[in-house]
């Protein structure tokens, strides 16, 4: 029992990345269409923010967040300016721009690997090493801490969508564009705003993970895999659907590895095999918009 | 009140409206007509600023519309009322209302309270049914929100596109009337219709859209005196060539 809870923890802890992936797509995928693959490089471009400001510069914790979520946010803006909206307005098939952002995707890693070579870098835990136990419930402080983070977003992103106006102008958007734009909703901001509010998103969860697994030009392709997978078994209607995708996929990895007597290298193909079982037997996933789209 | 010369604009290959001048006065209303395909939605997307490629001059109290994007054209006091109402479905009555209010000036919370309270005056109907999802709404219903929100900007100048459409006649009226209301109050109109007995109740002058281009412009009376709407369209569209 107290080892099936450790590893619920620690599922939920990673389950809690994959979900915060997840909703950078979806926020940016919900009023435009448009899968930004880039998501993984932008958790490892803010990552690698992480490691110049926490571990190089010494910043506070806090600090440093803040810092790196912010420039997260300019680049996610100027990645729009520069690679989405000049074929939007050119009148370009949705396609374009997601061609264009996987090259970017391309461009973010190189620029990584040009800037800080191969060797993975370190960056400090929130909270140090420790364990904190609650009754039978024990994990790291860092896994508490990444749940509290995500659960807080969620929530935030949650309330923005469905209380706020310019929250339902995203909704409106999404729906249907021209009316949206003839209500005077400028839809070339809310696309812009997707996308800075989608790098920042995204950008946390590279600051989440890499405590654990340092950082590396190379942690973009899995965290892109995993929240796409959690994207998809969650449904991009709903801001929920992320989280629930999140924590199913970390479960599944987490149970396969411990439990099923496959070797650990092919545990990771658990995304793989959920990601097609779900856009063969469901694929809008588990939990579908309201209603389709107008 | 708005004043149209050259106005042309399309989609991909040839302009689906070229050459149209047009005027509506402060506080008229006026009626556009024309077969299916004239290009009514099409001149009503490039005034609104949804079309893609458009020109020419639409002059608005000093300001040309055609250099405006969408957005700053709601802000400068120019409604639409899309063809097919595309409320949006999944959302609340109330919440597809306060969309409206985005571009409201003076965007207080006082002010918005006063664009509900005057929609809700104009569709009591709107008022019961606030917190229900649009999409449950009857066709009715959901043109009145669909003319209640473009209401909540509080435009100077409406654009309606077929609000009448698959109605029945009983909602029909009740429409009219609410738009009667609206005149009466000063609002600026340009209605698309199909129907000529509509157009002619409601509005004072029509301009005829065939092909893309005017074909007829003159007072609802001297079109009444025509006749047959399908006929006209039949000569003016021979006349075009
Ligand atoms: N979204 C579109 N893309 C391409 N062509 C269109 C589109 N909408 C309308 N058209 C074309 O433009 C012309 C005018 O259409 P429209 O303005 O909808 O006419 P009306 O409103 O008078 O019935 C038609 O030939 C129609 O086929
Ligand atoms: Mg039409």
């Amino acid at each position: 029992m107290r080892d099936f809870l450790e590893l619920a923890v620690s599922a939920t802890a990673s389950g809690c990345v994959y979900a915060l992936v997840a909703l950078a797509y979806l926020v940016m995928t919900r009023p435009t269409g448009i899968i930004n693959f880039a998501v993984g490089e932008w958790a490892a471009v803010a990552a690698f923010g992480g490691f110049l400001t926490l571990t190089h510069a010494e910043w506070p914790y806090a600090a440093g967040i803040a810092a790196v979520t912010a420039a997260m946010f300019a680049v996610g803006w100027a990645t729009e300016r520069l690679t989405v909206r000049p074929l939007v307005e050119r009148g370009a098939p949705v396609l374009a721009p997601i061609l264009a952002l996987l090259g970017m995707l391309v461009v973010f890693r190189e620029l990584i690997s040009v800037g800080f070579g191969p060797d993975p870098r370190p960056l400090p835990q929130a909270f140090g090493f420790g364990r904190l136990e609650i009754g039978l419930v024990a994990g790291s402080y860092q896994s508490f801490f990444t749940i509290g983070v995500v659960l807080g977003l969620f929530a935030l992103t949650w309330w923005f969508f469905e209380r706020t106006l310019a929250g339902r102008a995203f909704e409106a958007v999404a729906i249907d564009r021209r009316a949206a734009a003839l209500m005077g909703i400028d839809l070339s901001r809310v696309t812009a705003l997707s996308f800075a509010g989608g790098a920042a998103i995204a950008g946390v969860a590279g600051l989440l993970v890499a405590p654990n697994t340092s950082a590396h030009y190379m942690m973009g392709l899995p965290l892109a895999v995993q929240g796409f997978t959690a994207l998809v078994i969650g449904g991009v209607g709903r801001v929920e659907g992320a989280l629930v995708g999140g924590l199913i996929l970390a479960f599944a990895e987490q149970l396969t590895v411990r439990y099923a007597p496959v070797p650990p290298g092919l545990a990771m193909g658990v995304p793989l095999v959920l990601l097609i079982l779900f856009l063969l037997v469901r694929p809008t996933g588990l939990l579908a918009a309201r209603e389709a789209r107008a | 009140m708005l004043e149209l010369a050259g106005v042309h604009g399309g989609y991909g290959g040839a302009d689906a409206v070229r050459g149209i001048d047009l005027a509506v006065a402060a506080g008229e209303a006026v009626a556009l007509l024309g077969p299916n395909g004239a290009g009514k939605s099409t001149l009503l997307a490039a005034l609104s600023g949804v079309l893609r490629r458009r020109g020419g001059r639409a002059l608005m109290d000093g300001a040309d519309l055609m250099r405006m994007p969408s957005h700053r054209i709601v802000a400068h006091g120019l409604a639409q009322v899309p063809e097919g109402r595309r409320v949006f479905a999944p959302l609340t009555v109330e919440d597809n209302l306060r969309l409206g209010t985005i571009r409201l000036a003076g965007a207080s919370r006082g002010a918005a309270a006063e664009r509900f309270d005057a929609v809700y005056a104009l569709f009591p109907r709107l008022a019961e049914r606030r917190a229900q999802r649009a999409g449950t709404l009857s066709g009715g219903e959901q043109q009145m929100l669909a003319i209640g929100r473009a209401l909540m900007s509080r435009p100077r100048v409406l654009l309606l596109d077929e609000p009448f459409l698959g109605l029945a006649p009983r909602v029909v009226e009740e429409i009219r009337r609410a738009l009667e209301a609206l005149r009466a109050n000063g609002l600026t109109m340009l209605l698309v219709e199909q129907k000529l007995d509509i157009a002619l109740g409601f509005a004072s002058r029509a301009y005829v859209l065939v092909k893309g281009r005017i074909a007829l412009a003159e007072t609802t009376a001297a079109l009444a005196r025509r006749g047959d709407l399908a006929s006209l369209y039949f000569d003016l569209a021979a006349g075009a060539g």
